[in-house]
């Protein structure tokens, strides 16, 4: 199936399956909701004005992912040479759905916990674990979006939950 | 020989081929540590999981980002078709109006400045002094027919051989009597 990214039905198709995806990985690097939502913005204006021609669903995901991808890293390193990343990111409140007080906290602190870590991860390794479980994709996927091989991301997944489980205090 | 983390993981993304994948599960069947293992990082990846990015939290941000896009691309595409046009309308039009003052203006200059004296009689070219400048009043009263008083005389005369009969009187005066 091929498709125009400047051809009106089909971005709609593509906004709608593909926007949680790109929003995900724009929050996950950047844990800025209105960061990511420029960024998406930014990576959806880009693919429409191109007008690239694609041949499948998952190519035009995947040129978006790495676009997104992309703009949240360059977010976070001006931020990191701006020396403000850490301390924005101490004041992510993330909201939930759950309604019992005790298990709200609990879930907030875990989630915080989570990201807190994830942001600390080095770019190889935060990426990686970005697509992997925030966006969903698999090692072949993640190897198509970062041009590297699948067994590179498979050592890359490994290493990466290693340092998370230390940082989360979570190893044996 | 018991399973690295590395393997564990890849069966835990589903990403293992067989038979590697049936050997696996074989061994987590007997290998109480290797099960312990992989159960640990079994909960990391959960954990990982439950602070993605909620449906929720997404949605509303979707549909800003879209309205945006939908301004801004799909609803404009004739403004935008007219903005194109307008663009390339304004140096053009900017082009003609300036050579349309410029003609204009250096006419006017050319008139003001340069040869204006044609649009000036030739007979005015020579010096204006009084022996050829007199006023009109000086060489007396013009002849128009307007100007042209007949006597009484004439004016009964006319009107009695047009075959009028006429009576005249005089105003405010008396008529004279003999008594």
């Amino acid at each position: 199936m091929e498709m125009r990214s400047g051809d009106e039905a089909a971005f709609r198709q593509v906004y709608e399956q593909v926007f949680p995806v790109v929003m995900r990985v724009a929050f996950h690097v950047t844990y800025n909701m209105d960061v990511s939502e420029d960024i998406c913005q930014d990576a959806f204006i880009r693919f429409f004005d191109k007008n690239m021609v694609f041949q499948t669903m998952d190519d035009a995901k995947f040129w978006l992912i790495r676009v997104t991808k992309n703009l949240a890293i360059n977010h976070v390193k001006r931020k990191a040479r701006e020396a403000a990343s850490m301390e924005k990111l101490k004041q992510v409140t993330p909201t939930s759905s759950y309604k019992d007080g005790a298990s709200e906290l609990l879930f907030q602190e875990t989630t915080e916990n989570v990201r807190k870590a994830v942001s600390q991860l080095s770019e190889k390794y935060k990426t990686v674990i970005v697509l992997k479980e925030y966006a969903g994709l698999d090692y072949q996927q993640i190897g198509k979006v970062l041009n590297i091989s699948e067994s590179n991301v498979k050592v890359r997944v490994h290493r990466a939950r290693k340092e998370l489980e230390a940082l989360l205090g979570m190893e044996n | 020989m018991c399973l690295d983390d590395q393997i564990l993981n890849t069966y835990l993304d589903n990403e293992l081929a067989e038979p590697w994948k049936s050997q696996v599960e074989e061994h987590l069947s007997y290998c109480s540590a290797c099960k312990e293992r992989f159960e640990q990082l079994k909960a990391l990846k959960q954990t990982l999981q439950s602070a993605a990015l909620t449906d929720e939290e997404i949605a509303p941000r979707q549909e800003n980002v879209l309205r945006m896009i939908s301004n801004t691309r799909f609803n404009t595409k004739r403004a935008s078709f007219l903005r194109r046009q307008f663009k390339i309308s304004i140096p053009a039009f900017a082009t003609i109006a300036a050579a349309f003052v410029f003609v204009f203006v250096g006419a006017i200059l050319h008139i003001n400045n340069g040869s204006g004296n044609d649009f000036i009689p030739a007979a005015m070219d020579s010096a204006v002094d009084e022996t050829n400048v007199s006023l009109v009043s000086d060489a007396g009263p013009a002849k128009t027919i307007y100007e042209y008083s007949p006597s009484l005389e004439e004016v009964l005369d006319y009107l009695d051989s047009l075959g009028y009969t006429v009576s005249v009187t005089k105003k405010g005066v008396e008529p004279f009597t003999f008594d």
